[in-house]
Parts: C-alpha cells; sequence; structure tokens
C-alpha cells in the first residue's frame, strides 16, 4: 500500500476540488492510460484495488504505471463525540485528483487486454475515467 | 518528406487570456510564430483545418499572413485537459535545407519471441534531419530478440538524410521475460495466516 514514509506535518485542511489538473494530462510512460473525468479523492486502498485489477487481468507480460501518489492525509473524528477539542485523527491517505490526470498507464500488452484490464481498474475507482492512448502511437 | 499544409492567419492585436479565449470561443486558435532572429507574430488561425492539420507529429505549416507566406514547424501544442482540443501553438521559422532537432516517434517492427515481454524506455527519440523532409518515425526491430536484449539508439533504422541526436548508446528498448502474477488464492490465504 503507498504511504509516505515520513511528513512534516500529521493533519493537513482538505485539498482543493476544484479547477482542472495542470500536469500529468498525458500518456508520458506507457502506451495506454486511464484519465479522470471528475474529481476526487482517491485512498492508498483503491490504488491498490485499481493496480491489482489490472495486474491480475494481464497475467503475464505488460507494465503497469501508477502516476499518482496518496501524499494527502484525511483526518476524522470518531462516532458519537462532540464538536470541538480539536481535529479528528489521520484515517486515510489520498491522492488529490482533478479532471483530466493520467492515473495510471500500461504497456506491452495487446489493444483488447489493456482496455479490459482498465475497465476492471475504473471500477475499483471513486470517478468517472476514460481510457486514453498515447500521442502518436501506433 | 513531409507535406506543407497551407493555412491562412490573421494577426493578433488583443492578447492575453480574455482575448485568447474570446478568440476560441469565435472559432480560432491563437498561435505564436517566431525564430530566425525576428520578433513574435502573434495570430488566429482556423480551428477545424489547424486541428486536422497538426493532428499528425511535427506537422509543418505554410501560415499566410497579409499575403506574406512563412513556413514553420509545430514546435508545441497546447490542449485542453478534457476536450483534447488545440489551445494554443507554437510555430518556429524554418528554411529549406536548414537542419532542425525534432522528436519522432520510434515504431516497433516484428514479433516477440514466446515467454518475452518488450518495455520501451523512449517512446520517442530526438533525430537531427532536414525541416522540410522530417521522418514520421523511426523504426526498431524486435524479431527474434532474446530476453535480456537492450535496443540502443545506434540500433535504430534511421531514414536517409536524418541522424541520432542523442548519444547512440542510449537504451530505447528492453525485452525482457515475462514474470507470471501470483496466483490470487495462494494470495489471499497467506494474507489470511
Amino acid at each position: 500500500m503507498l504511504i509516505p514514509r515520513r511528513v512534516k506535518y500529521r493533519k493537513q485542511h482538505h485539498p482543493g476540488r476544484s479547477g482542472t489538473a495542470s500536469g500529468g494530462t498525458t500518456v508520458a510512460f506507457g502506451e495506454y492510460g486511464i484519465q479522470a473525468l471528475t474529481p476526487a479523492y482517491v485512498t492508498n486502498r483503491q490504488i491498490e484495488a485499481a493496480r491489482i485489477a489490472m495486474t491480475r487481468h494481464i497475467k503475464r507480460g505488460g507494465k503497469v504505471w501508477i502516476n499518482i501518489y496518496p501524499d494527502r492525509p484525511l483526518t476524522k473524528k470518531p462516532a458519537e463525540t462532540r464538536m470541538g477539542s480539536g481535529k479528528g485523527s489521520p484515517e486515510w491517505w489520498v491522492a488529490n485528483v482533478k479532471p483530466g490526470r493520467v492515473l495510471f498507464e500500461l504497456s506491452g500488452v495487446s489493444d483488447e487486454v489493456a482496455r479490459e484490464a482498465m475497465r476492471l481498474a475504473i471500477h475499483k475507482l471513486p470517478l468517472k475515467a476514460r481510457i486514453v492512448r498515447r500521442e502518436g502511437g501506433e | 518528406m513531409a507535406n506543407i499544409i497551407k493555412l491562412d492567419g490573421e494577426l493578433r492585436t488583443d492578447f492575453g487570456k480574455g482575448a485568447a479565449r474570446q478568440a476560441r470561443r469565435g472559432g480560432q486558435i491563437p498561435a505564436v510564430i517566431y525564430g530566425h532572429g525576428t520578433d513574435p507574430v502573434r495570430v488566429l488561425l482556423p480551428v477545424a483545418a489547424t486541428t486536422l492539420a497538426v493532428r499528425g507529429s511535427n506537422a509543418l505549416l505554410s501560415i499566410a499572413v497579409d499575403g506574406e507566406e512563412t513556413v514553420t514547424l509545430v514546435k508545441d501544442i497546447q490542449r485542453h485537459a478534457l476536450r483534447q482540443t488545440v489551445d494554443h501553438l507554437d510555430l518556429l521559422i524554418v528554411k529549406k535545407g536548414e537542419k532542425v532537432i525534432v522528436e519522432v516517434s520510434v515504431l516497433i517492427q516484428g514479433e516477440l519471441t514466446a515467454g518475452t515481454t518488450l518495455s520501451l524506455d523512449h517512446p520517442s527519440i530526438a533525430v537531427e534531419a532536414e525541416a522540410v523532409a522530417l521522418p514520421e518515425h523511426v523504426v526498431a526491430n524486435i524479431a527474434g530478440l532474446q530476453a535480456g536484449t537492450q535496443i540502443l539508439a545506434s540500433e535504430l533504422v534511421l531514414p536517409e538524410g536524418t541522424a541520432l541526436a542523442v548519444e547512440g548508446d542510449v537504451v530505447i528498448a528492453t525485452v525482457d521475460a515475462a514474470i507470471a502474477e501470483a496466483e490470487p488464492e495462494a494470495e489471499s490465504a497467506a494474507s489470511a495466516e
């Protein structure tokens, strides 16, 4: 599971959700990519689930890249707690994903296998996404 | 030999993101033409013809502004993150006979041997070629290669008049042995223990 080894501050404000991705919007390493169409906080568990879904489908061969990293902690107050008494404890690690961002990339497999693997991976993610191909790819 | 696509442009007098957005709403793409020590010229190009023209890599455009034609190479394309429409173009002035360095995609030819997988480290590579005769791609042949083989930049098949703009020992692709993913049952049983 992806998790930062060490952080400067344990608790952060919620990351901003507005706007579109300003970078990482093209397929840079592989042949195919999963591009987000809506904003979302993607947790490290969801990233891992999507990765496993993809690697299990492609079985042998192929290479998977994860272009996002869950570096933002989200906190949660315990249930049935009165308001106040400070911020809750860190509960999740999330990647702040904005529309346009390429989340995963894949190469080394056939078009059919890649699309099915990515379709399965998209089902593990809390956002709408589409499959994109590298620009100028054959 | 790349063909030169002719486009009619008009001079842009209003600058900034407000004017650029207004132009895009009006069916035009803002662009800038520069190079050869001249002052940059801001132009507006028709959206449909320009989008079609820049579909291929390293497109050559002949821009006619006020009756004067300039042959340019598409240096950079800014696209909308979601819609993939062209937001802005950087056009570099080129002259016949001039050599330019451009990124060209690597085309893989041949079938992999059984039990191997290809890892493409550089999907494109920088080459030096004549501005008006840019190659569309360079070819890497992977037929019959065994696991552990590396394809170096010096082994690429370059078209005539094209030279590498990078060191010859740059690894373009690697042929690896395919690794099987662990069985899901075995993995879940191990985690349950």
